[in-house]
C-alpha cells in the first residue's frame, strides 16, 4: 500500500513538513502569503525533479511553473494535516508525464506531414515549396487572429480541440469552429 | 489571464508558458485565490454512498422478486453474504476515490490485490452458497436466457455509478484506467450483491455470463466514465 502516514510532530524533516502542512492549509483558507512561502519552500526542489526527468534546464523551468498551476488548480484535493510533499510531487510527475504525452502527440503530427510531404512529387521541387510555404504564410495573415490561432494549435501543434477550448477559455465548439472557419478562409486564399 | 484575453483580442498569441515567470505565476494565482474546503478523505465519501448501496442491495429482489430459495439459504448465507459483497464494494470504492487524490496512489500490487479480491468475491460467494449447480441454462450457448440478469445489475449500479463518478470528478485522477477500475468494481459489487437475492439461478454459465460479466461491465465503465471526466491533459508549446 501506499505510505499513508499522517504527519506526527518530531524530528527536522517531520517540522518541515508541519511547515509545509500550515502552509498548505493557510493556502486553502485563500492567503497569498502561504502560496509564496510554499513556492519558496517547492519550487527548488520540484524544478530539480522535473530536470531529473526531462534533462532540460528551460524546459524544467516551465514545468515547474505548470506544476504550481496544476498544484493550484487542484488544491481542494489536499488533505489537511497529510504530508503536502507527496501529493506536490505527484502533480508534478503528471504534468512531466502529459507533457510527454503532448510531444510525443506532435512528434507522430510532424512526421506525418514530412510523410506527405515526402510523397507530394511537386514537393521535390524546392524552389516551389519555399514558393508555396510563402504564399500560406501570406494567406495565413490574411485569416483574422482567434482563426488562424485555433487552426495553428490543432493543425500544426496537434492540440486537441478540447486542450485548445481550456487553453483560451472557450468552449470546445467554438474552438472547432474557429478553426474550420480558418481552415476554410485559407483554403479561399490559397485557390 | 486577462493578459491573455486582452492579447487575443489584439489578435496576438496567448502567452506562452514558457515566459511564465515566478512573478506572473503569482500574479495569476492570487487573481483567483479564494477559500475552498477540502474534499473529504476518501473513505467517509464512500461511506455517504451507503444509504444509495443498501437502497440498490434492497431494492433489487423488492422490484423484482426475492428468490425463492431464501428460507433455505438462511438469514447469514442470503442478507449476510449480501452485506459483505456491498461493504466490499464500498471498500473497494473508497479505493478507487483514494486512488484520485495526487500522492495517495495504491502500489502497482496493492492496486492488483484489491481488483483481483473484488473480482473472486462473487465467485467465492456463490461457491459458497450452491450446493446444486443445476439450476438455470446449463449450456454456454444458452446466455440469451438469462440477459435480464446481466441488464438488471448493470442498471442497478447506475445510480451508483453516476454518484461515485461525480465523486471522483472533484478529485483529481491522475491514474485514469486504475481510478475507474477500483470504483467501477465496487458499483458492480454492490449491485451484484442485490442480483444475488433475486436470481436463483446457478447454473456455471449463467453465472459467468450473466452475473460476473456484469460487475466486469461496470468496471470497464468506471473506465470509461473515469477516462471522460478526468481533466484534460495540458500540453506544452
Amino acid at each position: 500500500m501506499a505510505r499513508d502516514t499522517k504527519i506526527s510532530p518530531g524530528g527536522g524533516t517531520e517540522s518541515a513538513e508541519l511547515e509545509l502542512c500550515r502552509h498548505m492549509e493557510a493556502y486553502l483558507e485563500g492567503r497569498i502569503e502561504a502560496f509564496d512561502a510554499l513556492y519558496q519552500a517547492l519550487a527548488a526542489r520540484v524544478r530539480r525533479f522535473q530536470l531529473s526527468l526531462c534533462r532540460d534546464a528551460s524546459l524544467a523551468d516551465d514545468l515547474t511553473q505548470e506544476t504550481f498551476l496544476q498544484m493550484h488548480r487542484s488544491r481542494r484535493t489536499y488533505e489537511p494535516g497529510r504530508p503536502v510533499t507527496p501529493w506536490v510531487f505527484a502533480i508534478a510527475r503528471h504534468v512531466y508525464l502529459m507533457h510527454r504525452r503532448a510531444t510525443a502527440r506532435r512528434l507522430r503530427f510532424e512526421a506525418t506531414v514530412a510523410a506527405d510531404v515526402r510523397s507530394d512529387e511537386t514537393m521535390h521541387d524546392a524552389a516551389r515549396a519555399l514558393g508555396d510555404a510563402d504564399e500560406v504564410r501570406h494567406a495565413l495573415r490574411d485569416v483574422p487572429a482567434d482563426q488562424r490561432q485555433a487552426l495553428l494549435m490543432h493543425h500544426v501543434h496537434g492540440w486537441s480541440f478540447s486542450e485548445i477550448a481550456t487553453r483560451l477559455g472557450i468552449r470546445v465548439n467554438a474552438a472547432k469552429t474557429r478553426a474550420f472557419r480558418g481552415m476554410r478562409r485559407l483554403r479561399g486564399h490559397l485557390r | 489571464m486577462n493578459d491573455d484575453r486582452s492579447r487575443r483580442s489584439a489578435g496576438e498569441s496567448p502567452r506562452p508558458k514558457a515566459d511564465l515567470g515566478a512573478a506572473d505565476l503569482r500574479a495569476i494565482v492570487s487573481r483567483d485565490l479564494r477559500r475552498v474546503r477540502p474534499l473529504w478523505p476518501p473513505s467517509r465519501r464512500a461511506l455517504a454512498l451507503t444509504p444509495l448501496a443498501i437502497a440498490i442491495v434492497v431494492g433489487v429482489p423488492l422490484v423484482n422478486f426475492f428468490r425463492t430459495d431464501l428460507a433455505t439459504l438462511g438469514v447469514v448465507k442470503a442478507w449476510g453474504l449480501s452485506m459483505v459483497e456491498s461493504a466490499a464494494g464500498l471498500a473497494i470504492v473508497a479505493l478507487g476515490l483514494r486512488e484520485a487524490i495526487p500522492g495517495r496512489a495504491l502500489r502497482r500490487r496493492a492496486l492488483l490485490i484489491a481488483a483481483l479480491a473484488g473480482l473472486a468475491l462473487p465467485l467465492v460467494i456463490y461457491r459458497v452458497t450452491t450446493d446444486a449447480f443445476t439450476v438455470g441454462p446449463r449450456t454456454w450457448a444458452q446466455w440469451r436466457f438469462g440477459m435480464v440478469c446481466f441488464r438488471t445489475s448493470v442498471l442497478a449500479a447506475t445510480p451508483v455509478l453516476l454518484v461515485s463518478a461525480f465523486l471522483t470528478k472533484r478529485a483529481f485522477p491522475l491514474h485514469r484506467v486504475a481510478t475507474g477500475i477500483l470504483w467501477g468494481l465496487g458499483c458492480g459489487l454492490i449491485a451484484d450483491a442485490g442480483l444475488r437475492l433475486y436470481c436463483e439461478f446457478t447454473t456455471l454459465p449463467h453465472m459467468l455470463l450473466e452475473h460476473f460479466a456484469a460487475v466486469v461491465a461496470s468496471m470497464l465503465l468506471g473506465v470509461i466514465m473515469t477516462s471522460a471526466i478526468a481533466p484534460p491533459s495540458r500540453p506544452k508549446e
